[in-house]
């Protein structure tokens, strides 16, 4: 059996008295792709958040293709980061910078050659269909175009995992649909994605996983469409 | 590493793009400051510089008893000139003594004329120190030592005014350090001011670098640099100005610029401050993962 990549294990996450998780339990396998839903507040985003490790869990460990919560250094937080592409529901793009620029952030931080970030960017822009756009700025952009310049970003530096929270949130119907399947075809291609949603109707029933969250516990996919 | 550090330079400059007014208002309050803390350097460098060479002449001065002749005193300038201290020692006979009088004081010759011819002016032996010798618990106890000599009448080295000369160098020295300190601190402040909002303003970068792997020390780095790039720039500007300054009144009032290891000095503590401003700058600002 195949290591898991990521590994929840009783976690918990307070902000000042008020716990946003409980006890969650779970693990995710290589190349897997897992849809985490719930409505507003169930805490998705923090479960997102405890993966890339911008916040450490108030009890429990959660563990994330080799690096644990509990014995993080100061310079593996940067590590591990560079093994995940996270998108943004409001895309976090840099107003000031280009699509290119953009897109060859992560490759940036991590120290790769100028001849290298280049060649990189225009595969991944060419995958996206973003090749005509390369040097145009955010706001000039529709909503899925931002949002597919985002994804190209989050994959740039080959993940092992690409964490997507509501990516599909400011997108109208038919743009969702397209993210949701270049989602879909990123994993195909062997990137473990893990989709936060509160419509986990966007993904068709048998392709992906099901994890939902009421009030910041995991509760059992039947009950939890029972209540729906 | 090379091409991080690229990437750094690139960022520090875009940092320091779309916000160059504050850039600039920062500069020119950083020079100001270090025109107010140049000028008083230029004075106090000034008042130590004449100190200094009042203290290179201050030596000492043995006079010698009648009985001794002009051998028996160079017998003596020869073991002064072996005592611990004792950079130089020259002998003067009393012709010489009265030659120097004369050149000296040529309105008071009438004194040693209305003394007569059977007057002479005692032989002395001139002793000239190292600079680390004189302070005042050195020249006393050479002093001392001198006072003892067989053929040793008196020694003077002008211990009226020395501990006070070396008094107020000290001081001097002390208000200098004293001047830098405040200085570093007020502009360290104005510094991390201006970092914190360039941080503030560059919230959405830092967070995104943050989360798509940047390191600490990268994330940091460019703020960093602009802190230093600030201190120094404005520490040049300072000196600049002060020098120009100091160019127009030098006709009025005689003086001395700083030498080229003050003004390097200067710079230095121009980039440490912006550095130390940077540094507590981001002290907030860049983000951590919550625990």
């Amino acid at each position: 059996m195949a290591e898991e990549l990521v590994t929840f294990d009783s976690v918990g996450r307070t902000y000042g008295s008020w716990p946003a998780v409980e006890e969650i339990s779970f693990s995710i396998a290589p190349g897997e792709f897992a849809v985490l839903s719930g409505p507003s507040g169930a805490g998705k985003t923090t479960i997102l958040r405890l993966i890339w490790m911008g916040d450490l869990p108030t009890s429990g460990s959660v563990e994330v293709a080799g690096f644990d919560s509990r014995r993080m250094r100061s310079a593996d937080f940067a590590s591990l980061r560079r093994k995940i592409g996270i998108v943004f529901q409001d895309f976090r793009l840099l107003p000031d910078r280009s699509v290119h620029e953009n897109v060859a952030l992560p490759l940036l931080v991590a120290g790769a050659s100028p001849a290298s970030v280049r060649k990189r960017v225009l595969a991944v822009l060419a995958e996206m269909g973003l090749s005509h756009r390369r040097s145009s700025l955010p706001h000039e952009l529709s909503g899925g175009e931002q949002q597919r310049v985002a994804v190209a970003r989050a994959m740039a530096s080959h993940p092992v995992l690409l964490l997507a929270d509501e990516p599909t949130g400011n997108l109208d119907p038919e743009t969702s649909r397209h993210v949701v399947d270049l989602l879909m075809s990123i994993n195909r291609a062997g990137t473990a994605v893990i989709m936060a949603t509160h419509d986990p109707r966007q993904v068709p029933p048998g392709m992906a996983r099901f994890l939902f969250l009421e009030r910041g516990r995991l509760v059992d996919p039947a009950a939890w469409q029972e209540t729906r | 590493m090379i091409h991080g550090i690229a990437t750094v330079l690139r960022e520090t400059l875009l940092n320091l793009r779309g916000k160059q007014g504050s850039v600039w208002a920062t500069l020119v309050m950083v020079s100001l400051s270090f025109v107010v803390f140049d000028t008083f350097l230029v004075i106090t460098w000034n008042i130590r510089s004449i100190l200094r060479a009042e203290q290179e002449n201050v030596g000492m001065e043995v006079f010698l008893s009648d009985s001794t002749d002009e051998q028996a005193a160079r017998a003596l300038a020869d073991v002064v000139s072996g005592m611990q201290g004792v950079r130089s020692v020259y002998y003067v006979s009393p012709a010489e003594a009265e030659a120097l009088f004369r050149a000296d004081l040529p309105d008071r010759t009438d004194l040693l004329d209305m003394l007569g011819d059977g007057f002479h002016l005692p032989a002395s032996l001139q002793v000239s120190l190292f600079d680390d010798y004189r302070t005042d618990e050195r020249m006393n106890s050479l002093a001392a030592a001198l006072g003892r000599l067989d053929g040793a009448t008196e020694v003077v080295w002008g211990e009226d005014y020395l501990p006070g000369l070396n008094r107020v160098t000290g001081a001097l020295r002390k208000l200098d350090i004293f001047a830098g300190l405040v200085l570093v601190i007020s502009i360290s402040l104005v510094v991390a001011n201006t970092i914190r909002l360039a941080v503030a303003r560059r919230s959405l970068t830092v967070e995104v670098m943050s989360i798509f792997g940047a390191s600490d020390a990268f994330l940091r780095m460019p703020f960093l640099l602009e802190g230093v790039a600030t201190g120094l720039l404005g520490s040049a500007g300072g000196l600049a100005f002060t020098a120009l300054a100091s160019g127009m009144v030098s006709t009025s009032i005689g003086h001395g610029f700083l030498p080229g290891r003050w003004m390097a000095g200067v710079l230095l503590l121009g980039a440490v401050t912006g550095f130390v401003g940077s540094w507590i700058g981001l002290r907030s600002g860049i983000p951590r993962p919550r625990r």
